[in-house]
Formats: C-alpha cells, structure tokens, sequence
C-alpha cells in the first residue's frame, strides 16, 4: 500500500473513527487528536502492514491502542453518572446560560431527544470495563465482525464474545433499572427534563413516539430494545449531527465532572 | 473424585469429612468459562445459586460470598490456587473449592467442580451442614447455558 492509498482510505474513514474515539474517550479534542496520531502512526509504519486484515481493521487497531494508552490511567465512569452530572450542572450558575448561548448561536445546538439518547449511551457505556465498551461499540456501531475485533484487541475470539455478551446484558440491567423511556419505574427522566427547557414548543410524548425504542415497549423485548438504543447511536454523527455542538458540550461537562469525581473517589 | 460428565452431583461422606462433585462437558472455550468463574460481580447475573460475592478474585485474593445455600451467611474465603483457564481453588479453614477446566475439543470444555470440607470437629457440626446436590447441579447448568449463550454469539 502507498501512502497515498493510506491517506485516501484514511480520510473516507475519518468520520467514523473520530465518532468511535470521542465515544470512547467522551472527549472531542482527544478523539481530534487520536485520529492525527494514528495516521501519523499508520504512515510510520505503513512498511509493516501485510494486507492480514483490511485496512479499516489496521487503523482502528492502532487508533484503539493509542486510546487505551490515554485511557488507562482514568477511573471509569459510574452507573449514576447523569444523576451525578445533573446535580453538578444544576449547581452551575453559568451552565444553562452556555447551553443557551449555544443554542441559539450554532447551526448545530438543537436539542434532540434521539440525540440525547445516544449521548446518555456514550456515558452509560463508560462504565463498562473498557474492553466491553470498545466491544460492543466495534460490533454495534461500527460493523466489524468478532474476528477482527479480536484483531484489533489482539485477544481471542472467545473472549471478544465474552466482553460482548457481558456488555450487553450490563447495558440492558443499566438502562431497565434507569431510563424512564423504557420503564415507567426507571430513575432518569433527563431527555424529558432537557426537552422541556431547551425545546419547549416540542410535545415530548409526539417527539418519543417518534423514535422506535419508545414505541416498541410492549413487544419489544429487553434484547430488542438495547439494539434500537445501539441502531439510533449508529446512524448519528456526533460531530456533525443537528445537536453536535449542544450535546458535545454537553458531553465535555459530564467529562470534567466525571474525572474529578473519580480521582476524588480514589483519594 | 472425578464424576462421570452426567451434570449431577455425587456426595461422598465420611466420619470427618464431606466430598461433592459434578461435571459437565459444555460447549464453549475455556477461556469463556474461565473469565465467568472469576468475574465475582457478575456472578450472581448468570448463576442462581450465588446472592453476591464482594472482593476480586485473584492470586491471593480475598472474597465474600452470600450462596442461597445459606442466605444469612457470609462465607469469607481465599483464593488459593490461580491457574489460568485451567484451576481455580477457594476455601476457608474447613474447606475448599476446586475447579478444573480441561478442553477436551474445539470448543469443548470438561468443567469440574468438588468441594470436601471436613476436619476434627466435622462430626459434630455435619448435621447442620446442608447437601450440596441441587446447588451443584444448578451451579453446573447455570454455567453451561451462560458458556453456551457466549460461545453462540455471532
């Protein structure tokens, strides 16, 4: 392969690593950074690359690598960590005033609750061990068979079906226990609460009704659901989607709070 | 003691000292069945006989585990023996768990699980010491189906 070749496969594939990195790393600036290094990385090492897997599989081995490096220092995030980051935005005098600002300064500060779903998967899927989380958003989100995942984690197959089973069964008790849109008992009604102050001519119910994870609640079943939650997550850009700038501000704040709670945790 | 790959528990008594054993072929790498049987939080997700386990389970490590055997009970016990996807020995003073995982083809694992408690005092206290069948049983079918439903996955 050429480095031409490299660059050209690199940038048709830019969007979807950079959404992957930021998911991962709940950090915009980080996953920007991420994605440079890995070209850098994969252009260094270009020699070496044998045509074993495809090249998406190679660049998002290396891109997961060097995520993993920025990542193992950090706690990961805890279950409750919209409760925890709400209370903390509540007590914010200047945080609604910015989500405002942003609002009705951006060409991408719209308030979607289809986008807020994916942005609460991203977090909630920060609670799981890294290698689960990297699982299941290279399986779901991104189409890469186990194999490959087994490639880019250079683990076995076995136990990329193990991450991916666990993942899955976690996320499924994490959002039955919270997420009121699936469960009239579940703790966290934050799509409705942020619909209500950044869009409120929009009927929340006409808006869930919408969306198929909400409507399907009497025949889907818990499996079901969670591969709805994981298909919205899939066809949304987080960088250039209607809300992109909202929930990415949004998402900045969970991280700085979620960091500081942790190395508090840890003190 | 080594039971034939049947999934039914076989008790063996003594004067001083209880011994239970299962096995049970499952179609899965061991590997799978090893990350279930040392993943302690997850545990009472896939395996009904377990209410919790606290702790890590590890080299030296240190658990607490609340089984349905005793609900009101919580046994504190020590990784004793840690060998990677092959044998994992738990126990306290009067006893211990042993299991044995053995690929027998692709994809194929022979689990075992025995557990022998006993010592001086054992006849005294055997009586109150419930049978370790059923949860043995449920133990080995609880992991099976879980190994199983992994090993499966597309």
């Amino acid at each position: 392969m050429t480095l031409e070749q490299l660059t050209n496969e690199f940038e048709l594939g830019r969007p979807h690593l950079k959404s992957y990195l930021l998911r991962i790393t709940a950090s915009a600036e980080d996953a920007e950074d991420i994605a440079q290094d890995t070209f850098i990385k994969a252009s260094q090492k270009l020699h070496t690359f044998r045509g074993n897997s495809s090249v998406k599989t190679w660049i998002f081995t290396i891109a997961s690598n060097l995520a993993k490096d920025n990542l193992r220092a950090k706690k990961r995030w805890t279950e409750n960590v919209t409760d925890i980051c709400k209370a903390k935005a509540i007590a914010n005098p200047t945080y609604f005033a910015d989500m405002m600002t942003i609002q009705t300064t951006s060409p991408h500060g719209q308030f979607e609750v289809r986008e807020h779903i994916t942005f609460c998967l991203t977090c909630i899927s920060k609670s799981l061990p890294l290698e689960q989380q990297i699982c299941i958003l290279l399986k779901e989100i991104y189409d890469f068979k186990v194999s490959e995942i087994a490639q880019i984690l250079t683990t076995t197959e076995a136990m990329v079906k193990y991450y991916l089973h666990t993942s899955r069964a976690k996320m499924i008790t994490i959002f039955e226990g919270r997420c009121a849109l699936i469960n009239k008992e579940g703790t966290c009604h934050q799509c409705s609460e942020l619909n209500g102050i950044f869009n409120p001519k929009q009927d929340f119910e006409v808006e869930k009704n919408k969306i198929e994870m909400a409507r399907v609640l009497e025949t889907g079943d818990k499996e079901h659901l969670l591969d709805l939650r994981l298909q919205l997550m899939k066809e949304i850009d987080p960088f250039s989607s209607n809300g992109s700038d909202f929930q990415l501000h949004h998402l900045a704040h969970n991280r700085k709070i979620m960091e500081n709670y942790s190395e508090r945790s840890a003190e | 003691m080594t039971p034939a790959s049947t999934g039914k528990a076989v008790t063996i008594k003594k004067m001083f000292s209880r011994e239970t054993a299962i096995s049970i072929d499952i179609q899965a790498d061991k590997s799978i069945l090893w990350a279930l049987l040392t993943n302690a939080s997850d545990f009472p997700r896939w395996n009904s006989t377990v209410i919790s386990i606290e702790g890590e389970i590890k080299p030296g490590g240190k658990i607490r585990l609340k089984s349905t055997l005793d609900p009101k009970r919580v046994f504190k016990l020590s990784v004793k023996e840690f060998d990677a996807d092959t044998r994992l020995v738990w126990g306290d003073a009067m006893g211990q768990r042993v299991y044995t995982l053995k690929s027998i083809g692709q994809n194929l694992t022979h689990f075992t699980m025995t557990e022998k408690i006993g010592g001086p005092i054992f006849p005294l206290i055997a009586k109150m010491i419930p049978s370790f069948d059923q949860s043995f049983e449920h133990y080995a079918r609880d992991l099976k189906k879980e190994a199983e439903a992994i090993s499966n996955t597309k």
